[in-house]
């Protein structure tokens, strides 16, 4: 057996071969061919081992839909070939060579590596690019569905229950969306060519991770066909007992995706700490990559407490445990600490890789150097930290402990403290610089307009005393847009331009993108001001129905959503238009001084040929018969 | 990386896009977003309102009559004989969407076929809002019926929508005994027939509920499943404009 | 002391002008945007409707520091096409940065300071004799006992005017919030927990209880209507009431 295989090698690996793929094999099409049936057969088993133990199935419900999703994740990732190597190293097979490594990363090209467990970094980055747009666009839809139901009283367009169900989607498939947007095609594709690295630390994690999110996709999507969940994407219990199967694909969907950020947040971390080129000191990273380590490390602490208040919940609605039972001596009050122990840090996960990409950004369009690169970091760094002791502030009006309440106000007020470093980065980077006007710096300009409008609304949220009157209004809905949307969103969409050509080789439509821009800005804040409006005035959040003098607000919130609805159509059409018809990139446009824009595009497999040596700093513009701030040899010049 | 020569800037090197294909790529995008909406709401729409049956009676007081049901399962009503999806979950019929005339006496009747749950609060075994505070069960009035043995309750309860008036009535209906064989030639026991009237105001768009646990005690609270979807335990009660259905 | 420079002088006079005029905007919301806020009927929602207005004003030079910095660099260096030479080589400015780092620690410390001061506003009772009112949140309709009255109770809440109210607060299911928008009073309703709130109505006249935590399928119509009245006709009111069933 060992002989045959060490004989088969050299023919097998001849680096001349062409011959294609076998689509089948360690691909979406193997990952669905093993993971649909064994989620059927799951089902079938367990439903009637649990008919055969009890007597009346009337009384039980039949949660064997856990067993047949868990069936469905760990058949797909089987499938899939994401267990492959440990397998292999289980069985004390050969290690693999050089060119196995080459022959996983995709070396052959190929538009079907992008459906296959590949490990190069920048097929990964795309990966999560496509995903993180198609969990847009689904998210987009379900809030296209809730302003058509509010867009004047009287729920006439779905029954309540539809309603209840699509705000949760709405809600979890954004939360994914936001907390994957950058540090999943961006970090992934560009930081380890900014800090010149061949690739990630560990490339087979990196796919696993891409592959552990595509395996909660499905899940979450089928919740609708379970009845749904009403719950919001809160899932606050016990209401999350009571609600439908739907609730348990949320779960289960909870479940694969925090390992799929556990294993991207340590793959991250790992990678910017150990393979940084020589000469690329922590005080020269660019900026991006401080924003994704700190934003991987702070997901690594908080969102396990996600996947624990998932899996009690799991238990509690499927074996009939009682941790968040009142009349069982549990408490949901646990289940709101673990999930806002997460569900608070998650905003700053989010917002973390947008504040770096903002502050990367600018530089560029400025033609100065980010000012205040220290404080800057400190700022990201402050923030991540002072976000893991604030959660309570999501609990001020649950009665818990009003004596906590005066500490969490003061440790979520002191946040706004590093985040105001942030801005000052930012708008020191302005003064006095260029503006170069293109679409990524639009978003930019917008970044700053909308993030402080959103940031100065969580003051009053932060405040216990109004908190009190805005909790759980609309208001807050407003609020959180503003930061997660029009600040975090934003940055994603300057990066989504501004990479475009890195990542797709060519140019995106510029007229098409500035239409894009203004469409969404005025969209976005038409809708977001009339929420604060209605917000203000006393509506709840999450009714799908509410009294007439909600109604003028409601309609004009409607109205601008639809134009982002619009807006982002237009989005989807440049980018996919362009990447067949865009005129051919240069490899670096926006003649920036960071890595990436130094190699070809399209990027070679391993990016450079010779890892550079790196002199100077990321953001050295303006500096007169400045040194190359690389000075590998082997650096392919443009 | 030579600073003066940038390698040709984005403005230069652009590949137009049409916009006529944006504009189509607009329209397609709202057509199918619409697409879904309305199936959505072609999935959801109600089988059918039941309406008051109307007559006048002296002094021009409109009266209307309306009966309903409450099953231990779905088999009789707008779920259809197969109970549809959830055969096994209780309900009202023969459909939860009501219509009731304006200033209008209703004289309603309930018949209820199922077994008594407690309730999670005892307030709702209080008859409300109904003529004289009472309703008749199998003809004997009561205010309040015992807690304990209530199968269901009608109650509608909306405030405040669109100006509309106050509408609140709330009548818990007596639960048969636990093991009462079926009646001959009957899937369900002999009902306990439960009758009550109440005055509506101008017309409006209301909802009801039933206040009983009575969603499997599997679910917290026992207010999970049919207490939770429209079609089973929760309605809508339209107050129309007078008009004779 | 760096001089100032033209720019940075044009800024602060723009800065100055655009504070004044938002600050000015802020003073006149309500007659731009009647009914913006809720009907205040307590000391309390008086207070809150004042600290919005408050942070709203110090918000105000804190965004347009941000937004007439950007605006002016727009207005004066914006450019289509690639900058042909870069901006300035400046990484960064000691005394700017410690002076921004002083300023928003100083707001934030007073922002928290403002705010620990206000908390017995929300945690602990008005003076006086309390009237107690026991409020039960289901699934999906409020109820409202009155223990110092036989217990009697009700769907729909009556107070007198002027008299502290002491709510205690439970759920017989799952999780509600008991909200009052006029009065600026909010508590979770939990089940197996009693949590208290505290309010004085001042003000006679109709307003709403909403819940405000998603709490199933009616949750949306999850309201009842609060009646603020004379005491004579409170006592009249809860005479006419049924007492809770035993």
């Amino acid at each position: 057996m060992t002989a045959q295989t060490s004989v088969g090698r050299p023919a097998h690996h001849d680096p001349n071969e062409t011959k294609p793929d076998n689509p089948l094999k360690r691909s979406i099409v193997s990952g669905i061919a093993v993971g649909v049936p064994l989620a059927i057969i799951a089902y079938f088993v367990t439903s009637g081992l649990v008919h055969t133990t009890n007597a009346d199935p009337a009384t039980i419900r039949n949660d064997s839909l856990v067993i047949a999703y868990l069936g469905w994740g760990l058949g797909f990732l089987f499938g899939v070939g994401a267990f492959n190597r440990p397998i292999q190293w289980a069985l004390s097979r050969n290690e693999p060579t050089h060119q196995d490594e080459l022959e996983l990363a995709g070396h052959r090209g190929g538009a079907w590596r992008y459906f296959r467990f590949t490990t190069d970094h920048k097929v990964v980055g795309i990966q999560y690019l496509v995903m993180g747009m198609v969990l847009f666009a689904a998210g987009g839809v379900a809030a296209m569905l809730i302003r058509l139901e509010v867009i004047q009283p009287g729920a006439k367009m779905f029954p309540i229950q539809t309603y209840n169900t699509i705000i949760g989607m709405h809600g979890l498939i954004m939360i994914v969306a936001t907390i994957i947007m950058i540090t999943g095609p961006f970090t992934n594709f560009v930081v380890p060519i900014m800090i010149g690295a061949r690739d990630m630390a560990f490339p087979r994690l990196n796919a696993l991770s891409f592959w552990l999110l595509f395996t909660a996709v499905p899940i979450f999507l089928s919740a609708p066909f379970f009845g749904g969940f009403q719950t919001g994407w809160t899932a606050y219990a016990p209401l999350s007992d009571q609600t439908a199967l739907g609730m348990d694909a949320y779960s289960l969907t909870i479940l694969f995706f925090v390992a799929s950020t556990a294993v991207a947040a340590v793959n991250v971390v790992t990678t910017v700490a150990t393979m940084r080129a020589p000469g690329m000191s922590w005080t020269r990273l660019p900026i991006l990559t401080w924003g994704s380590v700190a934003s991987s490390a702070l997901g690594l602490v908080v969102m396990p407490s996600f996947l624990a208040s998932q899996y009690l919940l799991m238990l509690d609605r499927t074996i009939g445990t009682g941790f968040y039972k009142g009349d069982r001596g549990g408490s949901q009050w646990l289940y709101e600490h673990l999930f806002w122990f997460m569900g608070h840090p998650e905003v700053y996960v989010i917002v973390l890789p947008a504040f770096a990409v903002v502050l990367e950004l600018l530089p560029v369009f400025t033609r100065k150097p980010l000012f205040g690169y220290r404080t800057a970091v400190g700022g990201i760094v402050g923030v991540s930290s002072l976000s893991m002791i604030v959660w309570a502030h999501h609990m001020f009006v649950t009665g818990w402990s009003p004596t906590a309440s005066g500490p969490f106000m003061l440790t979520t007020e002191l946040i706004s403290i590093p985040t105001g470093l942030v801005f000052l980065a930012s708008v020191g980077t302005l003064w006095r610089g260029k503006a170069w006007m293109t679409v990524p710096m639009l978003y930019l300009i917008s970044f700053l307009w909308n993030f402080v409008i959103g940031g100065v609304t969580g003051i009053y949220l932060a405040d216990v005393p109004t908190d009190v009157q805005l909790h759980g209004s609309l208001f807050v809905t407003a609020h959180f847009h503003y930061t997660l949307m029009g600040g975090g969103m934003m940055a994603f969409l300057a990066g989504v331009y501004y990479w475009y050509p890195k990542m797709s080789g060519r140019m995106y439509d510029d007229r098409l993108g500035r239409i894009q821009f203004w469409t969404m800005q005025i969209g976005f804040n038409v809708t977001y001001m009339a929420m604060f409006y209605v917000g203000l005035q006393g509506e709840p959040r999450r009714v799908g129905d509410y009294a007439a003098k909600f109604a003028v607000g409601n309609f004009i919130s409607s109205i601008g959503a639809f134009v982002i609805g619009a807006s982002m159509i237009l989005l989807w059409y440049n980018l996919i238009a362009s990447k067949r018809r865009g005129a051919i990139a240069p490899a670096n446009p926006w003649n920036a001084k960071t890595l990436e824009w130094q190699v070809p595009t399209p990027v070679p497999l391993e990016n450079f040929e010779e890892i550079p040596i790196v002199t100077a700093g990321p953001y050295e513009y303006g500096t007169p018969a400045e040194p190359a701030h690389i000075a590998g040899e082997g650096v392919p010049s443009t | 990386m030579n600073k003066s020569s940038p390698g040709g800037g984005p403005q230069a090197a652009l590949g137009k896009l049409s916009m006529a294909g944006a504009v189509v790529a607009v329209a397609v995008g709202a057509a199918l977003v619409l697409g879904l909406a309305l199936l959505l709401k072609a999935l959801g729409a109600h089988p059918f309102t039941l309406k008051a049956s109307t007559s006048s009676s002296t002094g021009g007081q409109t009266v209307a009559h309306l009966t309903i049901s409450a099953y231990p399962d779905s088999m009789a009503g707008e779920h259809g004989k197969s109970g549809g999806a959830h055969p096994d979950w209780v309900s009202y019929g023969p459909t939860t969407n009501l219509w009731v005339p304006a200033h209008a006496l209703v004289k309603m009747t309930i018949k209820n076929y199922d077994s008594a749950t407690a309730l999670n609060s005892p307030f709702f075994g209080n008859v409300q809002g109904t003529v004289g505070g009472v309703a008749y069960y199998n003809g004997k009035p009561l205010k309040r019926i015992n807690p304990n043995d209530v199968a269901h309750t009608f109650t509608i309860h909306m405030f405040p929508t669109a100006g509309q008036p106050p509408l609140d009535v709330s009548v818990p209906l007596l639960g048969v005994a636990d093991n009462a064989p079926n009646a001959p030639g009957s899937q369900y026991p002999k009902p306990t027939v439960v009758t009550f009237e109440f005055h509506t105001g101008a017309s409006g768009r209301y909802i009801w509920q039933c206040f009983d646990p009575c969603g499997g005690t599997s679910y917290y609270a026992g207010f999970g499943g049919p207490m939770q979807n429209l079609g089973y335990m929760a309605g809508t009660v339209t107050v129309g404009g007078g008009a004779v259905a | 002391m760096p001089r100032m420079t033209p720019a940075g002088r044009t800024v602060l006079i723009w800065w100055a002008i655009t504070t004044v005029l938002g600050i000015a905007l802020v003073f006149n919301i309500h007659r731009i945007l009647p009914g913006l806020l809720p009907t205040a009927a307590s000391p309390l929602a008086q207070s809150q409707d004042f600290t919005l207005g408050l942070f709203t004003v110090l918000a105000v030079p804190v965004a347009m520091l941000v937004w007439v910095t950007a605006a002016y660099v727009l207005i004066t260096s914006r450019t289509r096409e690639m900058p042909t030479e870069d901006g300035p080589p400046i990484h960064g400015n000691t005394l700017v940065q410690s002076a921004w780092l002083g300023v928003s620690s100083l707001l934030c410390v007073g922002l928290v300071v403002y705010g620990l001061a206000l908390l017995p506003d929300i945690y602990t009772p008005r003076p006086g004799n309390q009237l107690v009112v026991n409020v039960t949140g289901q699934q999906w309709q409020w109820t409202f006992s009155y223990p110092g009255y036989g217990n009697v109770t009700s769907t729909s809440l009556v107070l007198p005017v002027g008299r502290p109210v002491t709510f205690r607060v439970t759920s017989v299911d799952v999780t509600h919030s008991f909200w009052i928008p006029a009065m600026g009073v909010k508590v979770d309703a939990n089940d197996h927990e009693i949590t208290q709130a505290f309010v004085r109505p001042d003000l006679k006249g109709n307003y709403t209880v909403r819940c405000a935590e998603l709490c199933g399928l009616y949750h949306a119509y999850m309201q009842s209507p609060v009646q603020v009245t004379s005491a004579a006709r409170f006592v009249n009111w809860v005479h006419q009431q049924k007492p809770a069933t035993a």
